[in-house]
């Protein structure tokens, strides 16, 4: 786990696909967390689908709350 | 509630912060066509107002951007900045097996073979991709293209070979498709045939040769995407079952 200027970094899987552009997500602690997309993967249209591993930012504020910034290659 | 200051920190980015915490950035970056496209993330909603009043004070219009067509709250944001939706991109999820696509009767055109992976001329192919974005630049342009828009060497818009069918006439490359690989949802990414050799099954047959080696492979399905206005793409894929399962909306701010 990375703390960056942003807030923690964590890896994850993607479990599913939410409602309102949310994906549920596992990350490596077992934890999990609601996540929106980054605008540079939307801007990008980076179609994210379950099972995919992607990198989290975690939400400073509310832990069960998060971002996707990259979805790692298969 | 403390305010947060906005700031252009880079040509491309501005930063919402809060004491020493970064709580929104905006970004901006510039597609191959010269369309600028920006992008907000916050972890305050109060702030992505004055992230986006910042970035439209110090950049030119038109300015793009892009939303999942079920992220209501994104999409309500942006309009209240002024963005209006220019156009929409259908995502497709289709069967593979030919008994529901209606493709396992169809044959190719006439002297049509194709060519797989390993087996195609990466010169020629090249060739083929350069004279198709050629030709689709001169007619309806990129912009209403769909693209996942992946970084590569500039100059190069042929990733790995090995993800492209190629149908061969007399010859002569005239039409590809790209498929991104298994194990993730197979996606059809780019299928495109030369301008003077369309209207003639090539598409269609190509298609049904790819979707038919994903099929006989153990994959499903597989999803594409069409522009709202590509009618020959969506009643391609429309023919053969294609179900829609979302959209992805452009706004654009003038």
């Amino acid at each position: 786990m990375a703390r960056t200027a942003h807030g923690l970094e964590v890896e994850g899987t993607v479990v599913e696909c939410l409602r309102n552009a949310t994906f549920k997500v596992e990350l490596q602690n077992g934890h999990h967390v609601l996540a929106h997309i980054s605008g540079k993967i939307r801007k990008n249209y980076i179609k994210i689908l379950p099972f995919d591993r992607v990198l989290v930012e975690v939400s400073p504020y509310d832990l069960t709350r998060g971002r996707i910034l990259y979805r790692y290659r298969t | 509630m403390n305010i947060a200051t906005v700031s252009r920190v880079t040509e491309t980015r501005w930063q919402a912060v809060v004491g020493d915490r970064i709580v929104g950035h905006g970004d901006v970056s510039q597609r191959p066509d010269g369309r600028r496209f920006v992008s907000i993330d916050v972890w305050r909603d109060e702030v992505f107002d004055r992230l986006a009043t910042a970035i439209l004070a110090d950049l030119p219009t038109p300015l793009h951007t892009v939303v999942g067509e079920a992220d209501f709250d994104l999409r309500s944001r942006w309009e209240q900045a002024g963005f209006t939706l220019e156009r929409r991109e259908w995502e497709y999820v289709l069967s593979t097996d030919p008994r529901e696509t209606g493709l396992d009767a169809l044959c190719p055109p006439t002297g049509v073979t194709f060519l797989r992976g390993g087996d195609v001329d990466e010169g020629l192919l090249h060739a083929l991709d350069r004279a198709i974005r050629e030709e689709v630049e001169a007619t309806v342009g990129w912009q209403t293209m769909p693209a996942e828009v992946l970084p590569r060497p500039a100059g190069r818009t042929v990733g790995d070979p090995s993800k492209y069918t190629v149908a061969v006439r007399n010859g002569a490359y005239v039409g590809l498709v790209r498929v991104a690989p298994v194990p993730r949802r197979a996606r059809v990414g780019l299928i495109a045939v030369r301008a003077d050799h369309r209207r003639r099954g090539v598409g269609r047959a190509l298609l049904a040769h790819t979707l038919g080696s994903l099929h006989r492979a153990g994959t499903a399905s597989a999803w594409a995407e069409a522009d709202e206005s590509n009618t020959a793409a969506l009643t391609l894929l429309e023919s053969i079952g294609a179900q829609r399962t979302g959209s992805n909306l452009e706004l654009v701010h003038h």
